[in-house]
């Protein structure tokens, strides 16, 4: 075990039991639309599987389907998924990922 | 008991904590934190309230029905879930047709029931369902007893026809539904001797994995070629094309493997004599020493036996795609393939049509309405040799005017050939899919 200062330990026991309470109250727009994601990026977008996308930010998400739009990132099969979402959807759903942690 | 545990599990790491402030190695407060921390995380995952605010019955622990109860517990607030599966493994379909060239082991495609118990506080029944009283939501088991609920969210799967004549699944299997009758296909394959005749059936669509009969056929054919040269397989389709990913099995079937799939479409069958080995077709008799005779297929008779199989022809039960509520019985909800919708029966969308249901119930059980604009999507990887493989993916938007799924067009297709990537691509996708439904 590495030294880990136990006010650190202590305030990671405490910012965890605070995270449990926060995921409870949580919005859950965009969670159902996000949960297209699950089957290949893992629950919660946490993997196991493809790239995980859980923590990154809103903004660098909907990036990412908008290259895949355009074509940039290649013909796989995210240059498909990503058309099958609105704009508004595309937000929502970047939005719910980014919360993941 | 649960949330019991819950908070025992905390108040254990709390005092981890203080006690090591109190003077403990700082190594023993780190290794008793990380330890009192997963012990609440998994205690804690999903905390069951002690009264539960509303209870579901899941029948079926396949693809969609462990999805369904595993995200009721996820997103649920406090929702009391109890699966009921008669068996006590689950097998997948997906990737078993691997088994049949040797490439993969049915206790490899083996998942059981325990994280969706341990993580998510799903209740696990292992029995069967004789009865469906969907009015007073209560089921009857055949061990005896009955369980009663606020809804059931029925996933059977499918069920398969019989033919005329003397047909005996076993020596025509389907291997359809992965376990022995996957193992009895490739003993028979692998008995064969070389230039022998395989026959392989394609029914009517709608059946369970559209692409399914084409990629175990072109897997055949690649190893056909390698274990048994001169080797014959005849497909034998009862639709008047491929039903879908048209271009790559065009070009795997009539190029790649050529020299070895003869291919007839609008094919009827009209009896079966399994001690000859024979199909009677409108094509005139057809006999092979290996017949992977897949027959059409509908919703299982549970569903009909508690009213729900109202499509046209009776084989499917329609749903609204909302909240996938039985069209015929408000309180019974029905997932994945034995379901009648727009959408294809496999396990990748089933798992997808699961949170679908999985989040209008926690909604229904808040007081508020299903989410108005569900997505689905379906996704698969088809094998076109034994190394290399497709894809096929679709997106699926609800349209309030028709109250269907529909595909979204520039969102739906198939990969541009196969290639060995997207074979390594199927293995992780498998895993991820797993996972999601699973673990």
């Amino acid at each position: 075990m590495t030294h880990i200062p136990r006010c650190a330990v202590l305030a990671a026991g405490l910012a965890l039991v605070a995270g449990l309470a926060q995921a409870q109250t949580t919005s859950t727009t965009g969670r159902l639309l996000a949960s297209n994601c699950f089957q290949c990026h893992g629950t919660n977008g946490k993997g196991p599987g493809f790239d995980t996308i859980a923590g990154k930010s809103a903004n660098e998400i909907y990036q990412d389907m908008k290259e895949f739009q355009s074509g940039q990132e290649g013909k796989g099969i995210m240059a498909k998924h990503s058309w099958g979402f609105t704009d508004a959807q595309l937000r929502d759903l970047s939005n719910y990922l980014s919360r993941q942690r | 008991m649960q949330r019991r545990s819950f908070i025992t599990g905390s108040a254990v790491g709390g005092l981890g904590l203080f006690s090591g402030c109190g003077g403990g190695s700082v190594a023993a407060d780190a290794t008793g934190t990380a330890e009192a921390l997963s012990a609440s995380q998994r205690a804690g995952a999903v905390p069951m309230a002690t009264t539960p605010k509303a209870r579901v019955i899941v029948i079926g622990g396949g693809m969609a029905g462990t999805a369904v109860a595993k995200y009721l517990r996820l997103w649920g607030d406090a929702v009391e879930v109890t699966l009921i599966e008669k068996n006590p493994k689950y097998v997948s379909n997906i990737m078993s047709s691997l088994v049949l060239t040797g490439q993969r082991t049915l206790s490899s495609l083996t998942y059981g029931y325990d994280t969706l118990k341990s993580r998510y506080g799903v209740k696990v029944v292992i029995d069967e369902v004789l009865a469906i009283d969907p009015v007073a939501v209560r089921v009857t088991l055949k061990s005896g007893g009955t369980l009663s609920a606020d809804r059931i969210v029925l996933a059977p799967g499918i069920a398969f026809d019989s033919y005329a004549g003397s047909y005996d699944v076993n020596r025509m299997p389907h291997a359809w539904q992965a376990g022995p009758q996957t193992t009895l296909l490739a003993q028979q394959l692998a008995a064969m001797p070389p230039g022998g005749t395989v026959v392989l059936t394609i029914p009517k669509a709608p059946y369970r994995c559209p692409p399914g009969p084409y990629e175990r056929a072109c897997l055949l054919a690649d190893w056909l070629k390698v274990n048994k040269p001169r080797s014959k397989l005849i497909v034998l389709d009862a639709n008047p094309d491929f039903v879908t990913e048209v271009d790559n099995f065009s070009q795997a079937f009539f190029g790649l493997h050529a020299s070895v799939i003869e291919y007839q479409t609008n094919v009827a069958i009209s009896s079966v004599d399994s001690a000859s080995m024979t199909l009677f077709t409108n094509l005139g008799a057809i006999s092979g020493q290996v017949i992977n005779l897949i027959p059409p297929q509908r919703a299982p008779a549970l569903v009909k036996a508690t009213g729900l199989a109202t499509s046209p022809d009776g084989r499917f039960a329609p749903v609204d795609v909302l909240n996938y509520a039985s069209m015929a019985q408000s309180r019974v909800h029905l997932i994945g393939d034995s379901s009648a919708t727009t959408q294809p029966k496999a396990g990748h969308i089933a798992n997808q049509e699961a949170k679908v249901c999985a989040d209008a119930l926690s909604r229904f059980f808040k007081g508020q309405s299903p989410d108005p604009a569900p997505v689905t999507n379906s996704a698969c990887y088809s094998t076109i040799t034994r190394s290399q493989a497709s894809w096929l993916t679709a997106v699926f938007q609800y349209d309030p005017a028709s109250k269907l799924m529909t595909s979204v067009a520039n969102a739906s297709g198939a990969s541009e050939g196969w290639s060995g990537d997207n074979f390594e691509q199927m293995n992780t996708w498998f895993k991820a899919l797993m996972g999601d439904t699973f673990a």
